[in-house]
């Protein structure tokens, strides 16, 4: 029988896939929210993170910007 | 004589969207015919002239002979123009062969053209019986109401001044750039944002064209106003035209040309006129002309600061959508761009391209002939900005497996990619990623399947 | 920025002129992180709109504004003018191509009289050029900050220390403190009023030259008369003291100090001139006539580009002294250019010059001459040798004409102070080319040797011909996979620099780039990698020379010399060593693979190694061939704090004008398989390379610890003392003698734990 997963899709560049994989790994088992890592680019996680997803990459790339300061 | 201009573009894409009645009746203004005739392409004017006397059908086939065999795909875009003007009609006769005839009011129009000389419908009034304001007021008085407009606009608390555009017409045009929620202040949208990043003559156009497609509603005859406006554009920019040549419609429509910014009415003792400015007549500048491009006033530095020669208080707003704003003098506005202040923008729906284009469009004089006009390193940087957002794609998806055979995966794979669905495949493993809006439709296919 | 005070646009205005306080050593800790160093950000927008424009205001150049800000357009006719004044009165803040920002600050203006420039002067010539009427809080501020300064000098005459004011009124105000009455001798002679020596003084021309055209006649009249001034004598061996006690947090008469030497008939002279073919750029005279303008030699600092001739300078200021002069370099490579240099600029005679290193000790013969020596060397607590002894006897002993002192933005505070305190010098003159400090001690040297007397413009001088048209440019290296897996692993953060360093991808366009300019240009290129496991890497795996900490003298001499004649050796790779401690012959081209911890002052130091212009004039102006022919390569790698220390070291240069460039695409996708770890098993292997190397083979070199990493490094992670993190009293600073057996591999960070030979080579 076919299975089918609700979830989301997520299509990146490596780096960022990179990133989400790390992020996930730190998260405790209750929390992983990857399901299935498709490729290097692409992977299927569980609905409802997207919003945790972006704030960790907005924050992460903060981390690496510097702002003069005015 | 009024100056040899082109209608612009916009204006002629204007004309040919009007239904075929209001389209006749366009034509009934001698004007609007000439002017009109001024806008073709050559290939196509030359086929008017060519029918100009021809009263009977002219068979395609016959038109055909008129070019080389070369050439033969510009005599179909000239064609189509001209029956899509309706200055062409095309008819099948009898012997289902195409015909064309040329309109015959376009025509008796023109012809009398050709005979009498063109005449605008109004003369200017005589010089020693108006006052007229230098062309450089006049400009300066043209851009203040357009600002002031816009500023209407855009910001719904700065209404002190109470404008005299009646507010019907205003929320018309807030339709597409405003957005309000109950109880809360309107806000822009994001056509809202992009309009004013535009520059003025495209700003002008969205107006007038917001302005024309709503004049029915107004009990005005789009066609009559499209005729106006056309024969406006021809006037003489800083010349007096008495309100008495003008209908009781005509002279409806001046008033709001006014709040605009558009022309400039005075009063005399006993008669009152209205003035053309550059910004009606631009309605049919050529593309071309540079100088109605107005100066540009702001230098971008290397270090991602901003300089804008100006005060205006629109130009402040403008600037504020992606920039951040520190100093303010008396002819200049110091301001910086930053990431928050370009990400903002961003958020808000403004495109990088938007805003690097608004940069280089209104270069100061001294920084618009380097190249480029505003340093590389910012405009790379907003860019990569930009792209920076968009590296992550979530979409809410379901993901497939555990299909019985190849042939039942192929076949929902198609499904999925006729629901324009498929996000990802693995043909290997036999698993495949379907959009949310898909899944209904490929869960729906694979159960009938069985 | 770079000044360290913290006037805050409105705290400018209201507070009385505090300078922080020089005795203090507590760190400033938090304050001292550059990212929050203002403060208070400056959220609201300034309306200065109501300021009423002049009619003729668009052929006027500037905008001043209530809160100190200044806007500057660099095309108009009178820029030149307004720039010579506006550096002279204010801090730069940034000075792109067309419009120069600059910030009014009592530290500026204290910096503007001591040049010379009165209160009425500054006021007016800044009412002259500018747009508006100069707002009256303005005026106010300059009038308010200048109140007191350049009232009181010290001059040294004839051995004896006058302290000077043209307001009897001020020195007996000063007299009344105690310290400074106790210090009081009373001289015979004294023909004023209360027992003061009254004399006569040539007053500044135009603050210094230059101004002549912004001054009517009768302010110019009025500038160039002879004032009267009188003056009391104080004990020699009270001058600091006295000195303290006018400071802003006590007396608040900060005193000038100027060096009367045409009449100085006490101290031997020496007799050196500027040679012939020495022919000063237009900004060297202006910087000399900024030092000079009153016939006395004024101490402060002159700051200059890299490569653009601050040892002419220099040079200049002691042949126009012509007194005993004591030069400090910051190493011995240093020391040895600079010797070279006075011979090559002056007639001063191979007996005048000697040199003062671990490794020369020589005399120089005769009443007056030339020393050439480190700031170390001076400042050095431990003991010495006999000959050692000896040499800083005499230098203790004599009364300096000039003390010149070089690249003052590098040497910390405290050593400053002891080599001040223990030499005795009439005039200070310190050269640098930034002055940016990311430990925020800018006051403190402005107090210690004297204020700002000019700085160039670098732009105007790219734009003269002077110095290089650099090509700058920050080139993207997006991690691998596998390396920036491991990156973001927590378990990884010791070894996350050496990660995005020893990126196969940035090594991949490091080889592209140094095989394009060396096959396609024939340029001379300068690989930087502050990490010395990477630096290994690099250069190995290309097989190119390096040159490191413990890279021996010979061996550097020979690679140096091959870098220079060889058409085959184009490619040196440098540690940090080359940030100072060695003659960089002329190169073209940088490549900097690690930019580490954000320092500014080393970027900006890093691209003077390629800005000393070559070629013709003609073809490096606009549109000639050699145009741009300097490049500036800084290698990022994405989605790593590499970028932030990036973008944050380039604050200077691009404040100064230059912009990076970002290139995205390098190494271009075809070239893929003629490079490095093209293979993946290769980055894998790499990979595991740094994975197992220690932690601290992959930091950095532990060669000289400058103030700066110090400051960086205390302001990311911890908040502790200065001299609590060194370890050491007054050693934080070392120099490393070259030319002895025993390479060290790195050296421990505690000099008192030092390996013995170590020990003996000081003594």
């Amino acid at each position: 029988m076919v299975n089918a997963t609700k979830g989301l899709f997520i299509s990146c560049d490596v780096p960022m896939a990179q990133f989400i994989i790390n992020m996930n790994a730190s998260l405790p088992a209750s929390q992983k929210f990857i399901i299935h890592i498709l490729d290097d680019t692409h992977m299927f996680v569980q609905p409802h993170v997207a919003e945790m997803i972006r704030s960790g990459i907005s924050d992460f790339r903060k981390q690496n910007s510097y702002e003069k300061p005015t | 004589m009024p100056q040899v201009k082109i209608i612009a573009k916009n204006f002629m894409d204007m004309v040919s969207s009007l239904p075929a009645m209001k389209l006749d009746k366009l034509y009934e203004n001698a004007f609007i015919c000439e002017a009109i005739l001024r806008s073709l392409q050559p290939l196509a004017k030359k086929y008017v002239l060519q029918m100009l006397y021809i009263d009977t059908l002219v068979a395609a086939k016959l038109m055909e002979e008129w070019v080389l065999p070369d050439w033969f795909s510009k005599h179909r875009v000239a064609l189509d123009r001209l029956l899509q003007l309706r200055i062409f009609t095309e008819t099948v006769d009898r012997k289902k062969e195409k015909m064309y005839r040329i309109n015959s009011t376009f025509q008796k129009n023109l012809q009398k053209l050709l005979v009498h000389g063109e005449v605008l419908p109004r003369e200017p009034m005589p010089p020693n019986t108006v006052r007229l304001p230098s062309l450089e007021d006049l400009e300066a008085y043209a851009l203040a109401q357009w600002e002031f407009f816009l500023l209407q606009l855009i910001s719904s608390n700065q209404a002190e001044r109470s404008s005299s555009i009646s507010s019907a017409m205003l929320k018309v045009f807030k339709r597409g750039l405003l957005s309000q929620r109950d109880k809360e202040a309107p806000k822009l949208t994001e056509s809202g944002f992009q309009f004013l990043l535009m520059d003025t003559n495209a700003q002008l156009w969205y107006i007038i064209r917001e302005y024309i497609s709503n004049s029915e509603e107004r009990g005005v005859d789009s066609a009559d106003l499209i005729s106006f406006l056309l024969e406006l554009s021809f006037h003489v920019t800083g010349e007096a035209y008495n309100l008495n040549t003008l209908n009781d419609v005509q002279r409806i429509t001046i008033k709001d040309l006014a709040d605009l910014g558009l022309v400039k009415l005075q009063q005399g003792r006993k008669e009152s006129w209205f003035i053309p400015t550059k910004l009606v007549t631009n309605l049919s500048a050529s593309l071309t002309d540079s100088s109605s491009r107005k100066q540009g006033f702001v230098v971008v530095e290397t270090n991602f600061r901003m300089y804008a020669y100006s005060t205006s208080k629109l130009l402040c707003e403008i600037l504020q959508q992606f920039a951040s704003l520190e100093y303010q003098l008396p002819n200049l506005i110091v301001s910086a761009i930053t990431k928050d202040s370009i990400y903002n923008a961003f958020e808000k729906g403004i495109t990088a391209d938007q805003i690097i284009s608004f940069l280089q469009q209104n270069a100061h004089p001294r920084v618009a002939l380097r190249i480029p006009s505003v340093p590389e390193n910012v405009t790379d940087q907003i860019r990569l900005w930009e792209s920076d957002r968009n590296r992550v794609e979530i979409t809410p998806a379901h993901y497939y497996d555990e299909f019985p055979s190849r042939e039942v995966f192929e076949a929902a794979c198609d499904c999925a990619r006729e629901w324009n669905g498929l996000l990802w495949e693995d043909s290997k493993k036999m698993r495949m990623v379907v959009k949310a809006e898909a899944h209904m439709h490929v869960r729906e296919y694979l159960r009938r399947q069985k | 920025m770079g000044y360290g005070d913290k006037g805050r646009p409105n705290k400018r205005l209201k507070a009385s002129a505090k300078f922080e306080n020089i005795g203090e050593d507590v760190y400033f800790g938090e304050e001292a992180d550059d990212d929050h160093r203002d403060g208070e950000g400056r959220q609201e927008k300034q309306d200065f709109s109501k300021l009423e424009l002049k009619p003729d205001h668009s052929n006027r150049p500037l905008w001043a504004c209530g809160d100190g800000r200044i806007f500057l357009e660099t095309f108009s006719p009178l820029y030149k003018q307004a720039y010579d004044f506006l550096i002279a009165i204010a801090e730069p803040v940034c000075r792109p191509e067309s419009m120069h920002e600059y910030n009014l600050t009592p530290h500026s203006l204290y910096a503007a009289v001591s040049v010379g420039l009165e209160t009425e002067t500054i006021i007016s010539v800044l009412n002259k050029l500018s747009k508006t009427k100069l707002p009256q809080e303005m005026r106010d501020f300059i009038e308010k900050s200048t109140a007191n300064y350049g009232k009181v000098k010290l001059v040294l005459k004839k051995n004896r220390y006058l302290v000077e004011s043209p307001f009897p009124e001020v020195l007996n105000k000063l007299l009344r403190d105690e310290v400074i009455g106790r210090a009081r001798i009373t001289s015979e002679g004294a023909n004023g009023r209360d027992g003061f020596t009254v004399s006569k003084v040539i007053g500044d021309i135009g603050g210094g030259g230059g101004h002549d055209e912004l001054l009517n006649e009768a302010e110019l009249a009025a500038a160039a008369e002879e004032k009267e001034t009188h003056s009391f004598e104080i004990d020699p061996s009270q001058v600091e003291n006295v000195k303290q006690r006018c400071l802003p947090n006590a007396l608040n008469y900060p005193m000038l100090e100027e060096y009367d030497f045409r009449n100085d008939t006490v101290n031997p002279d020496l007799d050196m001139e500027l040679k012939p073919q020495a022919q000063p750029r237009p900004y060297q005279e202006k910087s000399l006539s900024k030092m000079f303008g009153n016939g006395r030699a004024r101490s402060g600092i002159i700051v200059l580009p890299c490569g653009a001739g601050k040892s002419l300078v220099g040079v200049s200021a002691a042949s126009r002294i012509k007194k005993s002069c004591l030069c400090l370099a910051t190493n011995a490579v240093s020391v040895d250019q600079w010797a070279f240099q006075f011979k090559l600029w002056s007639t001063i005679r191979d007996e005048q010059i000697c040199r003062f290193t671990s490794d020369s000790k020589e005399r120089f013969r005769g009443n007056a001459g030339v020393v050439v020596t480190t700031y170390n060397m001076v400042a050095f607590g431990g003991k010495r040798s006999e000959e050692s002894e000896k040499i800083i006897e005499e230098i203790r002993n004599r009364e300096w004409g000039l003390l010149l002192m070089d690249e003052v933005h590098v040497v910390p505070a405290h050593m400053f102070r002891k080599v001040i305190s223990i030499t005795k010098s009439h005039c200070k003159l310190g050269l640098t080319a930034t002055l940016v400090r990311e430990d925020e001690r800018i006051t403190d040297l402005n107090f210690l040797i004297g204020p700002k007397l000019y700085e160039a413009n670098w732009l105007d001088l790219v734009k003269g011909g002077f110095i290089a048209n650099v090509q700058c440019a920050e080139v993207w290296c997006p991690m691998t996979k596998e390396f920036f897996a491991e990156y973001l692993k927590k378990e990884n953060s010791k070894k996350k620099q050496a990660l995005y360093v020893m990126n196969p991808n940035k090594f991949r366009a490091c080889e592209f780039l140094i095989r394009f300019h060396e096959q396609q240009r024939g340029d001379k290129i300068i690989v930087f990698a502050d990490n010395l496991f990477a630096l290994t890497e690099y250069a190995m795996k290309l097989r190119k020379p390096m040159i490191y900490g413990a890279t021996s003298h010979v061996e550097r001499t020979k690679i140096l010399q091959a870098f220079k004649t060889s058409r085959d050796v184009n490619t040196v790779f440098l540690s940090k060593v080359g940030d100072n401690s060695i003659d960089i012959p002329e190169a073209n081209v940088i490549i900097q693979i690690s930019s580490h911890a954000g320092s500014r002052r080393q970027e900006a130091q890093r691209l003077g190694r390629i800005l000393r212009a070559k070629g013709r004039l003609q073809d490096r102006m606009a549109g000639g061939k050699e145009e741009y022919n300097a490049f500036f390569y800084s290698l990022v790698s994405t989605d790593t704090q590499e970028m932030y220390y990036s973008t944050k070291r380039q604050q200077f240069l691009i404040d100064q004008g230059y912009s990076f460039k970002v290139i995205t695409s390098l190494p271009p996708s075809d070239t893929g398989a003629d490079l490095s770890y093209h293979r993946l098993e290769d980055q894998l292997a790499l990979l595991g390379k740094v994975l197992s190397a220690g932690d601290d083979a992959v930091g950095l070199e532990q060669l000289e610890e400058d103030a700066d990493d110090i400051a960086l490094h205390k302001a990311r992670y911890s908040m502790k003392s200065m001299s609590a993190m060194s370890g050491a009293n007054g050693m934080v600073y070392m120099e490393y003698s070259t030319g002895h057996k025993g390479q060290m591999k790195s050296k421990p960070k505690d000099p008192t734990k030092r390996h013995h030979l170590f020990k003996k080579r000081f003594g």
